[in-house]
């Protein structure tokens, strides 16, 4: 037993210096002073700038040590906001200044102190003005830019061969002749970040005084409208490929088959080496003013104040030397000739020779519009990004699309619930412990319970690591979810609300209970969902099971594993290759149907084929089973029956009816309970293949939770309380007869 | 009602001959029983005449009608399996009206059916229950029944009893007996049982390695096999076959020439009292006693024929296998025999049966 205890402490000993195994050789390696700590996501190109900027920093401030963390882009800000709360944090951190509205109210990032760094006002002076507002909020300056991005117009020079200035206006570009099969313009074309510079164009904004800035109490800005028209006509004259991603993009401008591109400086890190290619600045619109792309400051951060042991003077000085010397010239100059950023110090540019495409990116960002950083600007991108797709796609009027995009806007950043007074809840809590504590200590003094619990012992013994297990990794979680939905977040404040979320989603916030995105209409959606593809799944897989089984097959094995790899692919991919293959332009189905004579069609801009192609991706990855279990189903049933079936005078159709079926069903009804529940929770299909195309119409109930945890804020609390139902309504269907009856 | 003729069926499964030319006829409402060790290709045989194998050669003639080519449900013939084959899904009921409801036989016609099957075979309080809540002897009824409620032109039963005790076994075999002989169907009955083949056949057939080796009835059989494995099959105990050579040199001389193997069966033969003198057509049987087996009505004495003046023989075990051709059963009245002693006995001549040396009758 002793031993057993030691070696539980080893264990943990070992997992505990594993997790600060970093920071404690970081410590021994630095005697006197403690190297500052410093959290990035760069990427390859600019990390490597970095690591020389730090160098430099090390070389100028003997003594001075600086711990750079690489982290993936996507985990930098969760990382953070978990991190730096309890003090696990770095001292610094490099992130995109628009973070900075979610940040400061959690505490992530504090002010930089002017006092702390003499050079402070000649660093700040050097900087480009409008990357320095972006990053103040009250007056104070919370980080320093270190550099811009955004986008610009890429030229293929094969395809554009004109060496003069180019036409004023993006259309008349795009109407020079082209060689059969080039695109004009490859863009992310329904992807708000990239349609925004033409909304700017027509003086429309995305975002204004906290609110949705292209509609207005359920009227569009004619402006706005008046660019989704331009761009929806983009498309329809063939300028633009549909249902373009950044990948197409990549793909059709690195392939030479557009002309034009409008992307960021990561394009140009894609492109094949032999590409003659130019870039400008975004031109105008005709009608309009000039493109205006939306700006990214990255800059440098001290995190919160909790971060860090020592909150010292000293720490400070420390700090801001290091937060000055990189947005400093040396770093500037060296972070813009080794990584080509577009820095933010102004002096820097003096001191090296940029190159036209790094000018154009530089013009690019002063032309631009900064990210507006108030928190409540990322919520603008889903539902004007589905209001683009509606407009392009669907055609549904751009006036209706903006005002519904406004309406979703408002519903992601309405505000918390009002707080309830937590003490019923307690009390009610308290008493239902007492009277649980009460039942268990009666009943364990009755004889007999205590009898068979002696008894039981043993038993215990050997579940009780996996009673364990199921208790960390299954009921603590589920007991957490079910709690959290009783709370009300936005990441930054929890209150308890009671059962608030509940009635709001069972009420559809007294909005229609059928309506758009109403918990009910979804349930419809995911109830159809299930059906659908259980009766798909059953009937293909028996089906393939009876060709199968029948012996005068040749080479079933290999027909078995054939159709068993659907199911030994990763959802995902299977997912993401079907996706591909509804693409409109260049999907594999639209080409099938091409070879028949039938019309390209776009899948996912109405709901019935974007759900049709929802069940066919997820028919392909659910058939297997079926089919695995119909075929041990088949082989259990005795061969005599089929003969004695025969004798009785049986034509084959009569054996399947009367013989196969009625057998075949009891064995099948366990792996259709199970595939309901995974059918009904499924969400890597829907979030993958149609992502809830066309305005969230196809979404299930686990891909709606999903949106309001982590695209819509982070309404923790309200996403908690789906899954709680989810859960509710798949323990009751499982308890049905029908079940219970097939589990016996 | 029927008759059932096959004429040279021939089958192969792989490589294996299984059936190697059987003739074979059925006379109307006869119960012909095919018998023969296990591997003797009778069931293969049974599943030709359903219909449920296609012969490689050779020709099935159901009331004149040549039927090889049709398949199970163009032949009307029911058939009863060794493991039943109830549907499992299916109340008894409905496994008994299974075949009259693809027929499309009328409702009133398949309730009369019901209700005289069920009396016929006491199934009455059973119809609503499902197979798996039966017992063996109550599933195999419910197998009979279904077969008789189709009223088919030929009943097949493959090995039926196997699978129930052996109490069970001899009650429901009397049934069987009742059950054709009110019916009169024409019924074909596989088994391996040689005892169950002499209770229940009108007329038997013996089947080796997919050959019919002698057709008659039960007591034909039993008093005259047509060959030595037919004598050493039949009977309980089987015939008592003995190496001409090992005999007694005076009989030698008594038998037919090219006798190889003389087979008596244990009832006929009896002791040599003390002083009796034997006629000279007599057999004499010189044995050392082996052991005894009370049967009840009578004892099975296990002897070795002891060697004659002059032979030495070597000494045998009661190992039955030990001492084969030498070995012989007496079936006789008294339950106690001096093991270990010598002992003479006899039969009468005609009892006698005399096989060559390819086992053919003399």
């Amino acid at each position: 037993m002793s031993q057993r205890a030691l070696r539980c402490a080893l264990l943990a000993c070992a997992v505990a210096s594993l997790t600060c195994a970093g920071q404690v050789a970081a410590a021994e390696a630095a005697e006197p002073l403690e190297p500052l700590v410093l959290w990035h996501a760069y990427g390859d190109g600019e990390a490597e700038a970095l690591r020389q900027v730090l160098a430099a920093f090390e070389a100028a401030h003997p003594g001075e040590r600086v711990h750079a963390v690489r982290l993936p882009f996507g985990v930098l800000a969760s990382r953070l906001e978990s991190a730096v709360p309890t003090g696990n944090g770095p001292d610094l951190f490099i992130d995109a200044h628009e973070r900075l509205g979610r940040y400061i109210p959690r505490g992530i990032v504090q002010p930089l102190d002017p006092s702390a760094d003499p050079d402070w006002d000649a660093t700040v002076a050097q900087l480009e003005p409008q990357h320095v507002e972006a990053l103040r909020r009250d007056g104070r300056l919370y980080g320093l830019p270190l550099s811009a991005k955004a986008v610009a117009l890429f030229i293929n020079r094969a395809l554009v061969p004109e060496g003069g200035a180019p036409p004023a206006g993006l259309e008349a570009m795009l109407r020079r002749p082209l060689p059969q099969g080039v695109w004009p313009l490859a863009i992310e074309g329904e992807d708000t970040y990239f349609v925004a510079p033409i909304f700017h164009a027509f003086g429309a904004k995305l975002f204004e005084d906290g609110r949705y800035g292209l509609a207005r109490d359920g009227e569009a800005d004619p402006r706005a409208v008046q660019a989704l028209e331009r761009l929806a006509g983009f498309f329809r004259d063939g300028l633009i490929p549909p249902e373009p991603s950044g990948e197409l993009v990549t793909r059709l401008f690195g392939g030479g088959q557009a002309a034009y591109a409008i992307s960021g400086p990561w394009l140009a890190a894609s492109l094949p080496a032999d590409l003659d290619v130019r870039v400008i600045p975004l031109p105008g619109l005709e009608g309009a003013g000039p493109m205006r792309p939306f700006v990214t400051v990255e800059a440098i951060f001290r995190a919160g104040a909790d971060a860090g042991a020592e909150a010292s003077p000293a720490h400070d000085v420390r700090v801001a030397a290091l937060a000055g010397f990189l947005a400093g010239e040396e770093s500037a100059v060296l972070r813009a000739t080794v990584a080509r950023q577009v820095v933010s110090h102004r002096g820097a540019w003096e001191r090296f020779t940029p190159d036209a495409t790094m000018l154009a990116f530089r013009d690019a960002a002063r032309g631009g519009v900064v990210m507006p950083g108030d928190a409540r600007m990322s919520q603008v991108f889903e539902p004007t990004t589905r209001a683009i797709r509606a407009v392009v796609r669907g055609g549904v009027d751009p006036a209706v699309a903006l005002a519904e995009a406004e309406a979703r806007f408002d519903d992601a950043v309405r505000a918390l619930p009002e707080a309830h007074d937590p003490s019923l809840a307690l009390v009610l809590l308290g008493a239902l412990l007492f009277i649980g504590a009460v039942v268990a200590v009666r009943r364990s003094l009755r004889a007999e319970v205590r009898r068979s619990l002696a008894l039981s012992l043993p038993a215990w013994r050997y579940v009780a690591a996996s009673f364990f297990a199921v208790l960390l990794l299954v009921i603590t979680p589920l007991v957490v979810g079910a709690a959290m939905s009783l709370f009300a977040t936005d990441g930054s404040e929890f209150r308890y609300v009671g059962l608030t979320h509940y009635v709001d989603i069972l009420s559809a916030r007294g909005g229609d209970l059928l309506g758009q995105g109403s918990f009910w209409r979804v349930l419809l959606v995911t109830v159809v969902w299930t059906a659908l593809n259980l009766l798909l799944h059953v009937a293909i897989g028996v089906s393939l099971a009876l060709l199968l089984h029948r012996p005068v097959l040749r080479l079933r094995a290999v027909y078995r594993v054939l159709l068993i790899l659907p199911w030994a692919v990763p959802s995902y991919v299977t997912a993401l290759s079907w996706k591909g293959m509804f693409h409109s332009q260049y999907g594999a189905v639209n080409a099938l149907l091409a070879a028949v004579g039938v019309e390209p069609v776009h899948w996912f801009s109405r709901f019935g084929t974007a759900f049709a192609a929802n069940i066919t991706t997820n028919v392909w990855l659910g058939f297997p089973f079926m089919m695995v279990v119909a075929l041990g189903a088949l082989s259990a049933i005795p061969k005599e029956l089929y003969e004695a079936a025969r004798v009785d005078g049986a034509s084959s159709w009569q054996q399947l009816r009367h013989i196969t079926l009625p057998l075949l069903w009891p064995p099948l009804l366990p792996a259709v309970a199970m595939g309901a529940v995974w059918t009904f929770n499924m969400f890597n299909v829907v979030f993958l293949v149609s992502g809830g195309e066309p305005g969230g119409s196809t979404e299930i109930l686990v891909s709606e939770a999903y949106r309001w945890a982590f695209t819509r804020g982070a309404r923790y609390g309200y996403a908690a309380a789906y899954a709680v139902l989810i859960f509710g309504i798949l323990w009751l269907g499982t308890r049905s007869r029908l079940v219970s009856r097939a589990m016996q | 009602m029927a008759e059932l003729s096959l004429e040279g069926i021939e089958k192969t499964l792989g490589s294996t001959p299984i059936l190697r030319g059987v003739d074979l006829d059925a006379r109307d409402g006869e119960l012909v029983v095919l018998v023969g060790a296990s591997g003797c290709g009778k069931s293969t045989l049974l599943r030709v005449i359903a219909g449920l194998e296609t012969p490689d050669r050779g020709r099935v003639v159901l009331d004149g009608r040549d039927v090889t080519a049709l398949s199970p449900r163009d032949r009307d013939v029911a058939m009863v399996f060794q493991s039943y084959a109830l549907y499992p899904h299916l109340s008894v009921r409905d496994n008994l009206v299974f075949g009259l409801r693809l027929q499309k036989v009328a409702r009133g016609v398949i309730d009369e059916r019901v209700a005289e099957v069920s009396e016929m075979l006491g199934l009455g309080e059973l119809l609503g229950r499902l197979p798996r809540e039966l017992s063996g002897g109550q599933r195999q009824r419910v197998a009979m029944g279904r077969a008789i409620a189709r009223r088919p032109k030929l009943f097949l039963f493959d090995e039926p009893l196997s699978n129930l005790d052996a109490k069970l076994r001899n009650k429901v075999r009397v049934e069987i007996k009742a059950l054709h002989r009110k019916l009169r169907t024409t019924t074909i009955y596989v088994t391996h049982d040689q005892l169950e083949a002499m209770t229940l056949a009108d007329r038997l057939v013996v089947l080796d390695r997919g050959v019919v080796q002698q057709v008659g009835s039960p007591l034909e059989v039993f008093e005259r096999p047509a060959n030595r494995f037919v004598a050493g099959f039949i009977g309980t105990p089987p015939m008592n076959l003995l190496d001409v050579e090992a005999l007694d040199p005076g009989l030698r001389e008594s038998l037919p020439a090219g006798c190889a193997t003389l087979g008596v069966r244990a009832h006929q033969l009896r002791a040599v009292g003390e002083g009796e003198a034997l006629s000279p057509g007599q057999p004499r049987f010189d044995v050392e006693v082996l052991a005894v087996e009370p049967m009840g009505a009578e004892s099975w004495v296990h002897g070795v024929l002891a060697a004659g003046e002059g032979a030495a023989a070597p000494a045998v075990s009661a190992d039955a296998a030990d001492g084969a051709g030498r070995r012989l059963i007496w079936g006789s009245p008294n339950w106690q025999a001096p093991v270990g002693e010598r002992m003479r006995w006899t039969a009468e001549p005609s009892a006698l049966h005399c096989f060559g040396a390819r086992g053919e009758r003399l």
